[in-house]
């Protein structure tokens, strides 16, 4: 090869050209701006994660809303979207690029504020004299920020809580939810049933990590653990809560048959928003999941009774009891926008207008994010949701912690988690002393 | 020999059939493990075509690999002519970096290329990143063409030649002709690149449901529309079907095809 | 000397070499535009620490560095990708090879046969791995049901980090249609008298076949070997598919989901420069194992270059 590259240096003169062709080529996405006037005629975009036919109809009735109050401004609203999708769209720039985003996870927020992605809100708030600290509660506005800057803020919250078949409890004679991890284990043991084969008929509880929701930072939850210290550096392997959850995690596993099996049976379920979900269809007697799954069962109409309560807690944590995982949709203004202070008309309406939230929140059952629309009257409380509520609103509730890096210590931890319930983490104090080195080296990989 | 045949026939055909027969189950029959339908709904079908975004997805297909097909036998037609039939200095060299090309990962270049098209010309979203450096010679099409036009006798251009012909006439008034099989090959061979790649539209289309092609949107099918194994086989089976009419009647520029690539071993 | 006509052999010699260059022109910009730049970009991103939003930093060697020391994937990916090619490639070509021989035996009813065991090949990558995912699905798939039907005790799959890869063989064996084709034909290109003549010399199947048809069909199976290395070198769509899907993991949005599932079993290095350039952001990263994989690339393709492989002749 190399002898007959010298033959023809004629050609490779193009390939030189192109570093011309390079130092000019790596400019930044179009600049948006602030300085629209926004009760000028408008079109704005706002991209969101919902798709469910309820969901998207709530969305739309929002929008409805919020253009009869802004006659000039119009919304042309995308639902489906991923973060990949507007990870992708906002660096992109151009004509098509939204102007409203948001996210249905707050593990992103970090990398969002942070790198400017998301325009900083707290100006467009000072202008319109919205008082944060007034209006949203505290652990909403930590998550939906990142080192002082606000660049998003909460559009509903989400808390994660049990989910149990009453009828199976009953069969069991189990009479009240587990309020401990020995209950817990007790009862989902309990409650499993296996087929003449051997295979199981009925689950007590699947804790296997890749099942629907239950990836381990919110399991992880109940033990309100501590990713980082004071320096941004991961500490995982320092606090004994890690480790105790990952042995509550597998003596778990251990008593319901073993992670194979398990993860055998889990093949047989059906997706986790069809009208196979597992817990749905009777597999799985106990289920982690959200507080919107509540209207999801009504609508559904299961052959059992249901019942909600908050997931258990450590056994020498008893009175933690009612604290559970917090997330939440999270909303912004993109940095390419060139309609900021229309988009922030919209975002200012979706997240903080009290009779808008409360709609939303009671259409598709999820937790309203201000502090006047959780005192509301008007707010639905179902005894099935009213768990939730109380879930969000207890002090001992925690979200993720925003990082640089958005969600990828949160992938790091999931890879670990997985590679523990499979048992194939022997010394799990070395483990988590690798996992926190590999936060350590991503996070400093990411920086500038 | 006849029975190992038979056996491993079933190897290849069994899939389509349970395939097929999950795409007509109900939704819980599909979960259950079955192999026999209980009742046939024909209606899976239906409600495949009625998922929001099916038809743009096959719109956005047909509209890849058809552009993207032609502009590929348009531009490399030529190149791959003078590859074959030209004496220049270098010729090796070119012919070294065409098959380097050809022969290289789409994913080693991959990053710079979406920064420019993404952030300069802002087309991402589309298809058009895909389509357009279509029209600039892709290196399989090209090196397969030479292949093929190395064994067009040199005494039909000549003659050509001597008719006087330019060297562009003789290239569409000799040499293309001569070289339909060849063609033909090449541009099924790039229509079915476009129609089954994933990678590009994962790329560049991604962001943009409106753009999603059947290869990728099937893919998010299950995931995003949250619909069981029967929906999922039913809309498997739509995706293959057209690729599979296309062969029973293009067979035989398939074969030649195939064929081609290691006809110069 | 014949200095009168050198014009106007100047002149011709202008005007072939403008004619050269137009009909490469498509090419020409083509490799320069869509080759050369991304090539070297790639080499200065590799440099640079880019997110896609703030200008791009100058870091020296940190994402070589990062890839080559601290990252957790980057083993797995290499390890699998070349297990890929071992073994994948050699089994493809076996079994393309037995199958050419069957159906240049077959006497009945070989035209369905030839249909039968080309069609897979057609089918879309992503579909075929759809189908697959489901066929050998644990828990419910026809495949696990019938082999306990008749007692056999069946494996995982895809769900089985030890045979989520033999499983994605089998799926890539399936499609195994274009070899099948090639080796038909160049099978049927062995000179019938040869046969003949070994058979007079009182020669065996095996025989016959180690001295007859495999000399004449070496350059063929050199390459489809090639060729199969190149193209599983690029392996991405049936990986990242059956991974996603076997997980069961919803993608719903805002989730990354990490390719290689089980247990990094499926993940290949082109699946992890997309993660790091397209999931991550991490453009550095990503170009840096975009250039390991163009080094493991380039040096087969020397080897391709070679003239056992047949792609370029003496006379070339």
């Amino acid at each position: 090869m190399p002898r007959t590259h010298r033959r023809a240096p004629a050609l490779l003169v193009p390939l030189l050209l192109c570093a011309g062709l390079l130092l000019s080529g790596c400019a930044n996405p179009g600049r948006g701006s602030a300085d629209d006037d926004p009760t000028r005629p408008v079109t704005l975009r706002f991209w969101h994660g919902w798709s469910e036919k309820n969901e998207v109809k709530a969305v739309d009735a929002a929008i409805a809303r919020f253009e009869e109050l802004h006659p000039n401004i119009r919304v042309k609203s995308t639902g489906n979207v991923s973060d990949a999708t507007v990870n992708q769209a906002l660096r992109a720039g151009g004509g098509d690029a939204p102007d409203v985003v948001s996210s249905f996870t707050t593990d992103n927020v970090g990398q969002y504020c942070s790198s400017g992605m998301w325009a900083d809100l707290d100006p467009f708030m000072k202008k319109s004299g919205l008082d944060k600290e007034k209006v949203f509660p505290k652990t909403l506005l930590s998550y939906t920020s990142y080192k002082g800057t606000q660049c998003a803020l909460p559009l509903l919250a989400d808390a994660y809580g049990l989910y149990y078949n009453k009828d199976a409890f009953e069969k069991a004679g189990i009479t009240r939810p587990p309020r401990t991890m020995s209950e817990f284990r007790e009862d989902a043991v309990k409650l499993t049933e296996r087929t003449s084969g051997g295979s199981y008929k009925q689950l007590g509880f699947m804790p296997d990590f890749r099942l629907y929701q239950n990836s381990p930072d919110r399991l992880l939850a109940q033990w309100g653990p501590k990713y980082f210290d004071a320096d941004g550096k991961a500490r995982l392997a320092e606090s004994p809560e890690t480790a105790e959850f990952f042995t509550v995690q597998r003596d778990l596993i251990r008593a319901q048959g073993g992670y194979g099996p398990l993860e055998r049976f889990r093949t047989t379920f059906g997706d986790e928003m069809s009208s196979q979900n597992a817990f749905l269809t009777g597999k799985l007697a106990m289920h982690m999941d959200g507080e919107w799954r509540g209207l999801m069962l009504n609508e559904a109409e299961p052959s059992f009774r249901w019942g909600t309560a908050p997931m258990p807690v450590p056994d020498d944590r008893a009175d933690t009891y009612g604290r559970g995982y917090l997330t939440g949709t999270v909303a912004g203004i993109a940095h390419s926008s060139k309609h900021q202070n229309a988009a922030w008309e919209l975002l200012k309406f979706l997240t903080a207008d009290t009779e808008q939230v409360v709609a939303f929140a009671n259409a598709i059952h999820n937790i309203p994010s201000t502090n006047a629309a959780l005192a509301s009257p008007k707010l639905d409380r179902d005894p099935a949701f009213r768990t939730f509520l109380d879930i969000a609103a207890n002090p001992r509730s925690t979200g993720m912690p925003p990082s640089v890096n958005g969600g990828q210590y949160i992938v790091s931890l999931r890879d670990f988690s997985f590679d523990v319930e499979a048992g194939r983490v022997h010394d799990l104090a070395k483990g988590l002393r690798a996992l926190d080195r590999q936060i350590d080296d991503d996070n400093l990989q990411s920086r500038n | 020999m006849h029975t190992t045949a038979v056996a491993v026939a079933l190897f290849f055909v069994l899939p389509f059939v349970f395939v097929f027969l999950t795409s007509v189950m109900s939704d819980d029959q599909a979960m259950s493990g079955d192999l026999w339908p209980h009742e046939w709904n024909w209606s899976n079908y239906a409600a495949v075509f009625n998922t929001p975004g099916f038809l743009d997805w096959w719109r956005n297909s047909l509209l890849y690999a058809g552009l993207g097909t032609l502009f590929t036998v348009c531009s490399s037609v030529p190149v791959a002519y003078a590859l074959a039939k030209f004496r220049f200095r270098g010729r090796r060299t070119a012919l070294v970096l065409v098959i380097s090309t050809m022969m290289l990962p789409p994913q080693v270049i991959v990053i710079p290329m979406y920064l420019v098209w993404a952030q300069q010309l802002h087309l991402s979203g589309s298809l058009w990143p895909l389509i357009i450096p279509m029209a600039f010679g892709d290196a399989y099409s090209i090196f397969l063409l030479r292949q093929f036009l190395l064994t067009i006798p040199k005494e039909y251009l000549e003659s050509a030649k001597v008719d006087g012909c330019g060297e562009l006439r003789t290239l569409l008034g000799i040499v293309v002709p001569m070289a339909k099989p060849g063609i033909a090959a090449v541009a099924l061979f790039q229509f079915f690149y476009c129609w089954n790649d994933y990678f590009g539209p994962q790329i560049y289309a991604a962001q943009n449901p409106g753009a999603w092609t059947l290869s990728y949107g099937l893919e998010s099918f299950k995931s995003a529309h949250s619909v069981n194994w029967n929906l999922t086989m039913a809309a498997t089976l739509l995706v293959m079907a057209p690729v599979i009419v296309v062969f029973f009647f293009a067979q035989k520029a398939f074969v030649e095809g195939v064929t081609l690539t290691g006809v110069k071993g | 000397m014949a200095i009168p006509l050198a014009p106007e052999l100047r002149r011709k010699r202008t005007r072939e070499r403008l004619r050269t260059l137009g009909f490469l022109s498509p090419w020409l910009v083509g490799f320069t535009v869509f080759f050369g730049y991304p090539l070297l970009a790639t080499v200065y991103f590799s440099f640079m620490h880019y997110n896609q939003i703030q200008s791009p930093t100058f870091v020296g060697l940190r994402n070589w560095r990062y890839v080559l020391e601290q990252m957790p994937l980057f083993g797995p990916a290499l390890w699998n990708t070349l297990w890929l090619v071992v073994v994948m490639v050699a089994l493809r070509v076996a079994f393309g090879l037995g199958i050419g021989l069957l159906v240049t035996k077959v006497k009945t009813g070989a035209g369905f046969f030839r249909t039968a065991f080309y069609l897979p090949y057609l089918a879309p990558p992503v579909a075929a791995t759809v189908a697959f995912v489901f066929l050998l699905n644990p828990g419910t798939g026809p495949v696990n049901e019938a082999l306990s039907a008749v007692g056999v005790s069946a494996p995982n799959w895809f769900n089985d980090p030890d045979w989520a890869k033999p499983s994605l063989v089998l799926l890539s064996l399936w499609g195994i249609g274009d070899l099948m084709v090639i080796f038909m034909a160049s099978l049927l290109d062995v000179p019938k008298e040869q046969y003949e003549a070994a058979e007079l010399d009182g020669a065996g199947a095996f025989a016959k076949f180690r001295y007859v048809t495999w000399p004449s069909i070496v350059p063929i199976v050199m390459f489809a070997v090639v060729t199969g290395v190149v193209q599983t070198m690029q392996y991405y769509t049936q990986a990242l598919v059956a991974g996603k899907l076997a997980s069961g993991v919803s993608i719903g949005p805002g989730t990354v989901i990490q390719p290689g599932y089980p247990d990094h079993s499926t993940l290949t290095v082109p699946q992890l420069v997309y993660s790091l350039g397209f999931q991550n952001f991490n453009t550095g990263a990503a170009c840096v194992l975009s250039l390991v994989l163009f080094a493991i690339a380039m040096a087969v393709t020397s080897l391709l270059m070679r003239k056992r492989a047949g792609l370029l002749t003496a006379e070339d």
